[in-house]
């Protein structure tokens, strides 16, 4: 329990270096097939990976991050570490993000395994993906209506019958992945959760 | 007379394009490859449509997602409303889910989410055992309910699932379920593998409510060649193989072949 009293969380977000042929496409369809594409001016898509444990400084948890082949490929992939809610995530002042997330949880235990390997300390290790987008001339709800899948021509990036998604409403939260706090035992059973985003707010 | 004609629509990234057209065409039927580069128009002049398996647009954002938006779906919900079969198999299935076509021809209603497998995780492929439920399914409905048929899956999101806890469970009730994941004494499977993806209601196809539609994720068209059935397939249709094995008629029909013959029982009246 003492432990988990002093759990700090890291935030790794990784994009790819090169144009993202994911987003792009993702970006080509919502504006020819969507009625808020045409509000859209920018898709970048992120793997949100989050360590939540006893973890060492900054230094340290870059380092394990850039050495394992668990999280990411620095040869094609950049990675931004936040460990403060005051550190920046690389969005934009113009961009916001939402982050999207199997209903039935988003667990890498292979990381959990290696990260305990290399430290001798147990973490608990999500991903999910987030979106980061830019809007020209928003309306209230064109975040939302991107993101939700309601209809051929409403929503892309979530369908609610298998996914959640969160939206950032200032600055991204830390956790985002890890909140609310899950306990460990609940992986396997499906989140009853509101068909609407849950908007993350700080 | 000219034969009925079944586009076989092919968004980039398909890859089961060529077996589905030989399937279609040995069940007596007319296949013509539709790219998605042509005009969605033309789509009107066929009298059913096959959405094959593969990876449409390389499975970005979501399996099924991007292609669920191409204007080939609006000609595609408007024939299935006017009565037109669709099949769509594997990822022509989650193509079908993620545009409304199944299992309500509108909103969106349902996801094929990444399976659930314990200590695994992601793509997974085996033979499984499929069970035919009663059903007006065009693809099903000349089979006797608890026909047993051995067919391939092969996917990494094949999981039918709401966030409805009941709609799986209505869509049972209501017909729309004609195909189950079975155990070996036809019971249906709940536990993996013989359930390969932990879908609900052991769902391993979910039809429209008039039966028009079908968006299933074992692949029928992988199984229509009766020599072709796994080793680990026994009971009759396991016996129908060693002897087709032992005669040299390896190219006999396999149980896939019924769900075509199904559509060909429908477009011939």
């Amino acid at each position: 329990m003492a432990r988990r009293m002093a759990a700090k969380v890291a935030q790794a977000w990784i994009e790819l270096r090169a144009d993202d042929p994911e987003a792009v496409s993702a970006l080509a369809v919502a504006r020819a097939h969507l009625p808020v594409g045409a509000r859209v001016a920018g898709l970048r898509r992120m793997r949100l990976v989050e360590i939540v444990g006893a973890l060492p400084a900054r230094e340290q948890v870059e380092s394990l991050l850039h050495h394992s082949t668990q999280f990411y490929n620095p040869h094609k992939e950049r990675c931004a570490v936040r460990l403060a809610p005051a550190d920046p995530a690389p969005i934009e002042s113009s961009e916001r993000a939402v982050l999207i997330v199997e209903r039935e949880g988003s667990w890498r235990p292979a990381a959990e395994r290696w990260w305990r390997h290399e430290t001798g300390e147990p973490v608990e290790v999500r991903e999910g993906t987030a979106w980061v987008v830019r809007l020209t001339n928003p309306q209230a709800a064109d975040l939302e209506e991107l993101t939700l899948v309601r209809g051929r021509r409403h929503g892309l990036l979530c369908n609610p019958h298998s996914q959640d998604c969160r939206l950032a409403e200032g600055t991204v939260p830390l956790p985002w992945l890890h909140d609310p706090p899950a306990p460990r035992g609940a992986r396997a059973a499906g989140r009853t959760v509101p068909a609407s985003p849950k908007r993350s707010a700080r | 007379m000219s034969l009925p004609r079944v586009a076989v629509v092919q968004f980039p990234g398909v890859n089961c394009e060529a077996e589905s057209e030989r399937a279609i065409e040995r069940a007596g039927l007319g296949a013509e490859r539709f790219r998605w580069t042509r005009p969605a128009g033309e789509l009107r002049d066929f009298d059913a449509f096959l959405l094959p398996g593969g990876f449409s647009y390389q499975d970005r954002v979501r399996a099924g997602a991007l292609a669920a938006k191409d204007p080939l779906m609006d000609v595609l919900a408007e024939e299935a409303e006017r009565g037109k079969p669709v099949l769509g198999i594997c990822n022509g299935a989650q193509v079908l889910v993620e545009a409304g076509l199944v299992p309500n021809g509108g909103a969106i209603d349902l996801a094929l989410a990444r399976n659930q497998m314990p200590d695994r995780d992601g793509y997974f492929a085996r033979w499984v055992l499929t069970r035919v439920e009663a059903s007006g399914c065009v693809f099903t409905r000349h089979l006797e309910p608890g026909t047993l048929l051995p067919l391939p899956m092969a996917h990494g999101e094949g999981r039918f699932t709401s966030r409805d806890p009941d709609r799986m469970a209505a869509l049972g009730r209501g017909g729309q379920i004609p195909l189950r994941y079975a155990a070996q004494d036809g019971r249906a499977a709940k536990d993996f593998p013989a359930n390969p993806s932990g879908a609900e209601e052991s769902a391993a196809a979910v039809c429209n409510a008039r039966g028009n539609v079908l968006a299933m994720m074992p692949h029928p068209e992988r199984a229509q060649d009766l020599g072709g059935l796994a080793r680990t397939i026994g009971g009759t249709w396991g016996g129908s193989r060693d002897q087709a094995l032992v005669g040299g008629e390896t190219q006999a029909e396999g149980p896939g072949m019924l769900l075509f013959h199904g559509l060909a029982r429908y477009l011939k009246g």
